[in-house]
């Protein structure tokens, strides 16, 4: 059976099924949201109004049998926190579900005509449109558990907390995760906002009896399987008892933080004195000692890696999944606070109403930066989030993020890109990653430019780490092997095998060929990549997004960050390179 | 004689008597370099991975730019399990001892793990 197109019309609350048109028949993942969300979507339509819509769609290889950490989901639409596109990426159980229905994408379009609210539950049989009034105002941990007893079959949940109810700008979309809690997001640029503007609370995928995934060319899928498996399996940040699964993302913090690189106290240090409290050795040490959570947890069936961890609470009950590195940073070194308890209490108010962690991290921390509350102050962070429960007028000012609450207390050191924050790598002691945040179509994004090989960027040998020269061209073949590794449904830390190990590359290109009836050959990585680039970039040229968006904020060019004492030096006519291939 | 700071992160924390991150001082002789450091804590240059000298990077795991390197009183060390991770995109651009520049370019700056991942 052919992968169809899902579309749903929240205006008369009715849906049907279509035909993959041809034109959109290559892509998958990040490259069909973007794509939809460019052809259906004008860009200077209002993000919350009529006229915006929620793409979700698998990747390639989501659903498929065995394929190694293939349950990401892609969701695009146009970010109420940048005015351009977005494309939001996350684990959890959607992605496997949503595929093996035979969907290649769902499209949530139009505004309830009645202002009311639904729940929209979707298996084999079609759609049906719920009442979400029992469910309004509660948060997404309770509705996980009400949807898991309601519908016996553990179906995915996308849905969002009270602050994409009130359709603030730093509202994600929650995915449930394996034991059914509310830990991965869909957490950047405000797309929770985005399906609260459509009136949907919760959308319910049960794929019970679903028709599957069609493999066209099983042989090379299950040869490409293979390589890319082993290829996890046996390097030392993938495999079992390797960096990622010992101590998650997390394992970054110490690192960083040596280098002079870890954002501190609202990017005006690359150093944090509590760093090693907040790290990913911390919370083994936690796991160990409070003898409950654990690290090396999946966040989707079917991963390898099992990067994720749930941190338990004093009494050694489980407590929150995931205390990322990012998330961690954001709450500790860049609030000043060095309690990993605070830490994964503030991850857990923002599971639960449904807010991004870095952009709530870097949103505390410029309201302490405001001199509204002392950097360190755990226990007024923490209140931070009762405000946004309440909707006070300074909560729905912090669930705006980082820009509307700079302006809000009169703060000049800003550190956003597009209107979206920065995560946890400071631009000016790591320049390449500058680069990335200020060019990508998305705002300021970690996740937009993962390292390829080097044979397969064209740069192998050339790349000298200390000077700003080629930092042009490299980041935007690594922004371009991203978007190839966000369409496959891989999860992008597949990026270390396929970078240092020629057969894991050739596993992650065989096996999506196999299940589109390609060629390995006819599979160009990069070349994909840069074509979903250039519908993104197009996207936001229309939107009125112009060479001046590409630039990091002004601070970063005058203020000294120790202990390195550096600025940001990279000329602005090198980041106008990156994408003088389009403009 | 040169007092030097030294965090390990990781399972080679073991050979400062912690779990997974062990911090101590030592006092080391005159002429001591980092090799000279590596082998007053037992740690096996083979279990080594990042290791930073003053927020400067000296090496990375699998290769050995830095045994020769001269330490000063009041230096902090820190030193990575081979297991840590720190992906290219992230540590592009970042501060690094001129032999270690003179070690990737050689080897191969974009690599996220510079050990054989065929040896257990």
């Amino acid at each position: 059976m052919s992968k169809q197109i899902l579309r749903i019309n929240m205006a008369d609350l009715s849906y049907k099924y279509e035909k993959v048109p041809k034109k959109w028949s290559k892509w998958a993942g990040r490259g069909l949201t973007s794509t939809i969300v460019a052809e259906e979507v004008e860009p200077t339509c209002h993000p919350l109004g009529p006229n915006n819509k929620l793409v979700i769609a698998p990747g390639w290889v989501s659903g498929t049998p065995a394929a190694p950490s293939s349950g990401r989901t892609s969701f695009g639409g146009k970010s109420p926190l940048t005015g351009g596109i977005k494309e939001s990426n996350s684990g959890g159980l959607s992605s496997q579900k949503i595929a093996k229905l035979g969907l290649a994408a769902i499209i949530i379009e139009g505004t309830p005509k009645d202002e009311k609210w639904y729940t929209l539950f979707l298996n084999k049989d079609g759609v049906k449109f719920e009442s979400a009034d029992d469910i309004l105002g509660k948060g997404m941990y309770q509705v996980d558990e009400i949807f898991w007893k309601k519908y016996p079959n553990e179906p995915a949940i996308i849905g969002i907390g009270p602050v994409g109810e009130k359709k603030l700008s730093n509202a994600g979309i929650s995915i449930n995760d394996p034991e059914n809690k509310p830990g991965r997001y869909a957490a950047r640029g405000g797309l929770g906002a985005v399906m609260g503007a459509r009136g949907v609370k919760a959308l319910i995928v049960d794929d019970t009896d679903g028709p599957g995934v069609d493999i066209a060319d099983m042989d090379l899928f299950k040869a490409g399987r293979k390589k890319l498996t082993d290829a996890i399996m046996s390097h030392d940040l993938t495999k079992p008892g390797g960096g990622l699964n010992l101590y998650g993302t997390n394992v970054l913090m110490n690192i960083v933080n040596e280098a002079g690189g870890l954002p501190t106290r609202n990017f005006s240090a690359g150093q944090f004195e509590g760093a090693a409290k907040i790290s990913g050795e911390m919370i083994a040490e936690m796991v160990e000692k409070r003898g409950g959570g654990m690290t090396g947890h999946g966040c989707h069936p079917g991963c390898v890696i099992k990067c994720s961890n749930i941190y338990p609470d004093e009494e050694g009950n489980d407590f929150v999944s995931c205390v990322e590195y990012e998330s961690a940073w954001a709450f500790g070194a860049n609030c000043g606070i060095d309690d990993l308890d605070y830490v994964a209490k503030m991850i857990r108010e923002c599971n639960d109403l449904g807010l991004d962690t870095i952009e709530a991290g870097n949103t505390v921390a410029v309201y302490m930066d405001g001199g509204a509350l002392e950097f360190g102050d755990k226990e007024g962070a923490l209140s931070l989030f009762d405000e946004i429960r309440k909707m006070s007028p300074l909560g729905r000012i912090l669930g705006q993020g980082v820009e509307a609450t700079a302006k809000a207390f009169g703060v000049h050191r800003v550190p956003t890109v597009k209107g979206q924050s920065m995560p946890a790598y400071e631009p000016r002691a790591i320049k390449g990653i500058g680069v990335t945040y200020a060019t990508t179509p998305m705002g300021a994004d970690h996740t937009a430019g993962y390292t390829i090989a080097p044979e397969i960027a064209g740069v192998s040998g050339k790349v000298d780490p200390l000077t700003d020269e080629g930092k042009a061209d490299l980041s935007l073949t690594f922004q371009a092997a991203t978007a190839f590794i966000d369409s496959t449904g891989y999860c992008l830390f597949i990026a270390f095998p396929i970078l240092d190990i020629e057969t894991g590359f050739a596993g992650m290109v065989e096996s999506v060929a196999g299940v589109m009836g390609l060629k390995a050959d006819d599979v160009d990585a990069i070349a994909m990549g840069k074509e979903v680039l250039k519908i993104e970039r197009e996207f936001n040229t229309r939107a009125g997004f112009t060479s001046a968006d590409d630039r990091l904020p002004e601070f970063m060019r005058y203020e000294k960050l120790p202990p390195h004492d550096v600025v940001w030096t990279m000329p602005d006519e090198d980041l106008d390179k990156v994408y003088s291939w389009i403009d | 004689m040169p007092n030097i700071n030294v965090t390990l992160y990781g399972d080679i924390a073991s050979y400062g008597a912690g779990k997974h991150i062990a911090i101590m001082d030592l006092d080391l002789p005159d002429d001591a370099v980092i090799d000279t450091l590596l082998q007053e804590i037992s740690l096996p240059s083979t279990e080594r991975g990042y290791l930073f000298v003053n927020a400067v990077l000296f090496d990375a795991p699998g290769l050995y730019a830095s045994k020769d390197e001269l330490l000063q009183n009041g230096d902090h060390i820190g030193i990575f399990s081979i297991r840590h991770m720190w992906p290219y995109q992230y540590r592009d651009g970042i501060h690094m001892s001129e032999a270690l520049q003179i070690a990737m370019e050689e080897s191969g700056a974009m690599k996220n793990t510079y050990r054989d991942i065929n040896q257990p």
